[in-house]
């Protein structure tokens, strides 16, 4: 499958101070690639502008899927993102988010969908639970099952590793191996681990929002 | 500067003449004067509602902010004279007709302008980040400029019903004298010449402001 | 392969199935509005006794406690996903337009429900003579409609904003003063056996228009 994401002097600025200092890239074909750097300089800033979710305040960035370019109101239906940010409703069980997500998008085979994006993260024995009563550790695998609803063929993951156990990690890793070939995933990460499992990198330079000098 | 002094002096000269000049209407008696100071108060409120607006969609339609500081920028000084309107109106009523405030039409529009302007700068100052508070301020003036009309069109209709006994205001049927109308129409310009001064001297004031935050950073560290 | 606008209903639908489970779930929005109703109309009752005859006042008041009732309760559709933080969930699973008829639909079930309480027990108790119901309903269903389509935009407006229920009310009451103002005239016109055409026109016209604008400003909410 072709992709290919691009970004052109990609800057984000929130109010005073500098959040993503303008930034070019290009990515093309199937695989991971990690965005390093220090806390503030920009990473989900980058996967929210690539996710479609915040228009930047400066340059622009592409997205083409099999030759079909992907607007930013669009990138909803082939990304995946996994973020900090995102949360879930807590009177609603698991299965009812996903499904709710899943009927939403337009998935067809909605419940076999659930079920394996489910399995995938080690999550089916909360099937049926309140999302309100899953730990911080469950909910981060909820987040990585919602990204991987649908079987997008890009993934922007910002710290997916992160409140994850041990098994949490290896599903995770699992998960990378199995769709690395087909996939195109942005990893956001500090963490020297998940950092390995990409073949490139994107180090973000640049004071970042915590930087006041 | 030249045209700025030039505004003093038309403003000045108009004031003095509407006191001491223009004759006074029969029917208005001694609050002719008034006349000279609310119309063009409700006009300027008027237009500057009525760019602000404009502004709030070249913003959405072009994402400059240079449209957003007018728009907020317009409806700061519209503010002012909206409250320079209606209370001059309220006092004018006063005089005329024996009661503050009546809900005839005139009053309850410029009272509807009020609340829009109270609104949207409550709005703005609910929203700390400058591209957001932009946008949504711009959505919401969208919305209100919608309403207008259909204010417009509603408030002779409650209004006939509820007062049966129209109090027909006699400002549109003032058959003017010549003088009248020099004074009014030098006023009606002066007012405007001032909201335009006065908007374009904010909206330069807050680009300067933008323009010392982004260079700030970098000036600061230039000299570490 | 589904068309467009199949898998755009097919979301609709989800995100209005959505909102009322989660509604159901905790009920804490549909139990405080209606409180929050019959509270006021008991107030109203209980100060004002049964005004039978005096059907102005008594279109004033049905129509100021429907009004109160939104600006307390049809907020709350966005501000419980801003509180929950699951706005960017939402996002990514619907367009905004999708989301916005979406709530909008939801939004006006809630309203029918409290209308469905409220309306009745207000006649009762206030003494109120006989409506014609094709008239009374046609104003009621054109009036909430309106109060629906302008609390889902300003309530997805002000959700984004550190205001909440005073900021709300605040930005709804200039855009829905068309609609207090037609209601009310209408509601009085169809008790007192008058024609109550053209408050019907004007509602359903006021309705269209707000609806039109706030379809081509979603877009340009949740951008970021």
């Amino acid at each position: 499958m072709e992709i290919k994401l691009e970004g052109n002097g990609l800057g984000h600025r929130y109010g005073r101070g500098r959040g993503l200092e303008p930034l070019s890239f290009a990515l093309s074909g199937p695989g991971v690639v990690a965005v390093t750097g220090p806390n503030g300089s920009g990473k989900s800033t980058l996967l929210r502008i690539l996710a479609g979710l915040l228009r930047p305040s400066a340059g622009a960035s592409t997205l083409r899927v099999e030759r079909c370019e992907f607007e930013r109101a669009e990138r909803r239906k082939v990304t995946g993102w996994a973020s900090p940010d995102l949360h879930f409703y807590g009177e609603l069980t698991v299965r009812e988010n996903l499904e709710f997500a899943a009927e939403a998008r337009g998935l067809t085979g909605r419940s076999v969908a659930v079920r394996e994006v489910v399995g995938s993260v080690g999550l089916t024995s909360r099937l049926d639970d309140r999302a309100a009563a899953l730990s911080t550790g469950m909910h981060q695998r909820l987040r990585l099952a919602f990204a991987l609803l649908g079987s997008p063929p890009i993934l922007l993951l910002d710290e997916p590793g992160s409140h994850l156990d041990a098994a949490g990690k290896g599903h995770l890793v699992e998960v990378l191996t199995r769709v690395r070939a087909t996939t195109r995933v942005v990893l956001a990460t500090n963490d020297p681990g998940e950092r390995d499992l990409a073949e490139q990198s994107i180090a973000l330079a640049g004071r970042g929002l915590g930087d006041t000098a | 500067m030249i045209l700025r002094g030039l505004l003093l002096v038309w403003i000045a000269a108009c004031i003095v003449l509407a006191f001491v000049w223009a004759p006074l209407v029969p029917v208005l008696a001694d609050t002719t004067r008034v006349l000279y100071f609310h119309i063009p108060s409700a006009w300027v409120t008027v237009l500057a509602l009525g760019w602000s607006m404009v502004a709030s969609l070249l913003y959405l339609r072009t994402r400059r902010i240079e449209f957003d500081d007018h728009a907020a920028t317009a409806a700061e000084l519209g503010l002012l004279f909206c409250i320079a309107a209606t209370v001059s109106g309220a006092f004018w009523a006063k005089a005329m007709w024996g009661a503050y405030w009546n809900w005839d039409p005139r009053e309850t529009s410029i009272f509807f302008l009020l609340l829009i302007y109270v609104a949207y700068l409550a709005l703005r100052s609910a929203i700390d980040e400058p591209t957001r508070r932009a946008r949504l301020a711009a959505i919401y003036s969208a919305i209100a400029f919608v309403s207008v009309p259909f204010l417009m069109f509603v408030v002779p209709r409650i209004y006939f019903s509820l007062h049966p006994d129209p109090l027909i205001n006699t400002r549109g049927k003032v058959d003017m004298d010549p003088r009248i109308r020099v004074v009014f129409y030098g006023m009606l310009l002066g007012f405007t010449a001032l909201f335009v001064w006065l908007l374009r001297l904010r909206v330069r004031l807050l680009r300067l402001e933008r323009a010392r935050v982004d260079i700030a950073p970098v000036a600061d560290r230039a000299l570490a | 392969m589904p068309s467009r606008a199949s898998r755009s209903l097919a979301a609709v639908w989800a995100i209005l199935r959505k909102e009322c489970r989660s509604e159901w779930r905790t009920r804490y929005g549909l139990n405080s509005a209606l409180l929050f109703a019959v509270t006021a109309l008991v107030a109203v009752s209980f100060g004002a006794g049964r005004l039978g005859d005096r059907v102005d006042v008594l279109a004033a008041m049905l129509w100021i406690v429907l009004l109160f009732a939104t600006l307390a309760s049809l907020s709350h559709a966005f501000v419980r996903e801003v509180e929950g933080q699951t706005l960017s969930m939402l996002r990514r699973v619907a367009s905004p337009t999708e989301i916005a008829i979406g709530k909008l639909l939801f939004n006006l079930l809630f309203l029918a429900v409290l209308e469905i309480v409220t309306v009745p027990l207000f006649l009762v108790l206030m003494g109120a003579p006989p409506p014609r119901w094709g008239t009374f309903l046609a104003l009621l269903a054109l009036g909430s409609l309106a109060l629906a389509v302008s609390s889902t935009l300003l309530g997805a407006l002000i959700a984004q904003s550190r205001g909440r229920g005073a900021l709300f009310a605040g930005v709804s009451f200039p855009v829905l003063l068309p609609v207090l103002a037609a209601a009310v005239s209408g509601t009085r016109a169809q008790w007192q056996q008058l024609p109550a055409g053209g408050e019907i026109r004007l509602l359903a016209a006021y309705g269209a228009a707000l609806m039109a604008a706030s379809l081509l400003l979603y877009d340009h909410l949740w951008e970021e």
